[in-house]
């Protein structure tokens, strides 16, 4: 790849750019204030070295930007080879619903507009944006794909790269060493999109409300900045925030709903068991009878599980209880575990019957004939989008479209009830469209 | 609202019931208690020579090796995984606000030693450049010191192919007293204050300069060995 191309649509620090590159700075004093150039957050008065230069701690993951530097970019050209024929080899078929959505995405996409896919868990909403970026990609737009959750980015890669076989794809994220690549469809994190600068005709945010993009103004600035003035994008969620919500009321987003799942099956209701003090007990090295009968039961019976809990500090102490309780074999995972990957494939391959984990596979994960019990699900981390999500772990499969959700809390929390309010209007809306309860 | 410096978690200041007995003007905190318990502090078990935590106060096996090259240092912290991620962070990174983390840590170190003169270990002209800080002296409050000493051999400008030049640049002296350096150090004893412990080249080499200057006493302390 030539230092041109590196540079076609992005904004990064050089010491020297190519003859056609423009630069300017990375630190900008506007008013009173210094701005970064690359996420555009302010400085604090605070942010400066000894050497008098300032810099940017929002952005310092992608490298420190200070004011002795230059952002370096070529406007994006959309220099592509044509796209291979057939442009979508995904062999599959979506259902009359799904179509129906796929078309309206499609429709949208033509005109430009920002707009929002508003699905199930499990209603396969990858599959229902195909058709739209097929189309995208046949204009010669370059198009991102992106997420905030790095996993849902791992699981998307290999589904893209069959479903668009001809189309140079390049994966983008923060633990990677492979270098760049220019290509027309770009997966990345939510992060990575600080190195661009007006490059993309179309984005599409995959869990657009997971942390940490919905609590980030930093992150939401830079798929504005990555996005060509003339750009639209698609945000695509199963529990858009109340935000994205009111955008949606006020028409300033269009929107597409799909509330069945595409095997037509409705969302697993949550069913809430009451455990007095389970902290303390735990404490102690015990667990509730009603909870280690549960898991017992899904041993015996050979139902895998995944066992949902609020820190990262209450895994071991569990693990054990479990283990003590004569429920062996699982594993305990985490954000920060480095082993994570290695888990998580581990239970797909079924070497292990059950996870226990953090909120960290909340969502992006997909394991067939899976049961779902969260402990302490009236913690705050919980949150009820989080608790939707959990739910929708469960029967995403057409094999296995049904299963359970148990949420072990020690009093009922409005999260809880909103979350299983949120699954029952899902539901009622499923219905009318001719869902079944198996 | 203030976050940890290391994990950005929302702070809640605990006030002990000592400091408030004692009406103590409290250190405002910048990390959260989860991550400064991830730091570990060195005991009394420890090398005389060079700092490093043990099971017994004998000199180790590396300072042993050294022979005569006398070392008296002390090391706050061990470098473990979250001291490298620290420092990694701080210094590699060139997050200059992290400095705060270590302030009070190491004020606490400082006011235990026997000194009268506090000299840090200098960086470079190129890393003041680049980096924009000198990583040691960014953990001084008000701490008076004196940069007594000079950055005169850049490693990383020397060829690295022959591999006898650079086992001769392992013995040459990277550092230079500065113009008026003796006046400063002539019969005092001399703090050394580095950042990490590796292989204590570093702190012989700056030994050895400072009782050129006319130091009677020269002895160290790092933030991790
Ligand atoms: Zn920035
Ligand atoms: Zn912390
Ligand atoms: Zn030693």
């Amino acid at each position: 790849m030539s230092d041109e191309q590196n540079l076609f649509g992005r904004q990064l620090p050089l010491t020297r750019g190519p003859a056609n590159s423009s630069s300017r700075p990375a630190i900008v004093l506007n008013g009173q204030r210094r701005q970064c150039q690359r996420c555009h957050q302010w400085l604090l008065p605070t942010d400066q070295l000894p050497n008098q230069a300032w810099y940017c701690r929002q952005c310092l993951q992608l490298g420190r930007l200070t004011s002795q530097d230059k952002l370096y970019t070529i406007p994006e050209p959309n220099r592509f080879d044509p796209v291979g024929v057939p442009i979508l080899t995904w062999p599959g078929k979506l259902s009359p619903m799904q179509g129906t959505a796929a078309t309206a995405i499609l429709n949208l996409t033509r005109r430009k507009r920002d707009q929002l896919l508003w699905a199930v868990t499990g209603a396969g909403k990858t599959e229902i944006v195909y058709p739209a970026l097929a189309w995208a990609l046949a204009q010669n737009w370059r198009v991102a794909w992106v997420s905030p959750r790095v996993d849902v980015c791992l699981e998307l890669a290999p589904r893209l790269q069959a479903a668009f076989h001809h189309v140079p794809q390049t994966l983008r994220h923060g633990k990677q060493t492979t270098p760049y690549r220019y290509c027309q469809l770009t997966l990345c994190t939510t992060h990575q999109l600080l190195r661009f600068h007006a490059a993309f005709d179309w984005i599409i945010v995959d869990e657009v409300d997971a942390f940490p993009l919905a609590t980030s103004p930093l992150l939401q600035t830079a798929i504005m900045t990555a996005q060509k003035p003339t750009g639209s994008h698609l945000y695509l969620t199963a529990t858009p925030g109340e935000q994205m919500q009111r955008q949606v009321h006020q028409k300033k987003l269009a929107v597409t709903y799909l509330p069945l799942r595409y095997h037509g099956v409705l969302l697993p209701q949550i069913a809430v068991c009451l455990i007095w003090r389970w902290r303390e007990r735990l404490a102690k090295g015990k667990l509730a009878a009603k909870l280690v009968r549960q898991l017992q039961a899904y041993q015996q019976r050979g139902q895998r599980f995944l066992l949902f809990v609020p820190h990262v500090v209450d895994l071991k102490p569990i693990a054990q209880a479990l283990q003590q309780a004569g429920v062996t074999g699982g594993m305990t995972v985490h954000a920060g575990d480095n082993d994570r990957a290695a888990k998580v494939q581990a239970m797909r391959d079924h070497t292990i019957p059950f996870l226990i984990t953090t909120t960290i596979l909340e969502r992006g994960v997909t394991f067939p004939d899976i049961a779902v019990v969260v402990l302490g699900g009236d913690d705050p981390v919980f949150s009820t989008a989080a608790l939707v999500q959990i739910a929708g772990r469960v029967g995403r499969h057409q094999n296995f479209p049904t299963g359970e959700v148990t949420v072990y809390c020690h009093s009922q929390s409005r999260r809880i009830r909103l979350a299983q309010g949120m699954i029952s209007q899902l539901n009622r809306q499923g219905k009318r469209l001719g869902g079944r309860y198996k | 609202m203030t976050h940890c410096l290391l994990c950005h978690q929302v702070l809640h200041p605990q006030m002990t019931l000592t400091q408030f007995w004692r009406w103590q003007p409290l250190p405002v905190p910048v990390v959260c208690q989860r991550c400064e318990q991830q730091f570990e502090r060195i005991t009394e078990m420890h090398c005389p020579q060079c700092g490093r935590q043990q099971t017994n106060m004998t000199v180790c096996h590396d300072c042993e090796r050294w022979g005569e090259q006398n070392l008296r240092n002390h090391a706050v912290y061990t470098y473990n995984d979250a001291m490298k991620a620290y420092m990694q962070q701080y210094k590699f990174q060139g997050d200059y606000a992290l400095r705060q983390v270590m302030r009070e840590p190491l004020r606490q170190a400082l006011a235990q030693q026997t000194y009268d003169v506090l000299v840090p270990i200098p960086v470079n002209q190129e890393t003041w450049q680049t980096r924009g800080f000198n990583q040691v002296t960014g953990w001084l409050q008000n701490q008076p010191f004196h940069q007594a000493l000079l950055v005169t051999i850049d490693h990383k400008d020397q060829p690295q192919s022959a591999k006898t030049r650079q086992q001769r640049l392992r013995t040459q002296q990277p550092f230079s007293l500065a113009p008026n350096a003796a006046t400063v150090l002539k019969n005092k004893r001399v703090l050394l204050l580095d950042d990490v412990y590796t292989t204590g080249r570093t702190l012989r080499h700056a030994t050895a300069q400072i009782y050129l200057g006319g130091a009677k006493a020269v002895t160290s302390l790092t933030l991790a060995r």
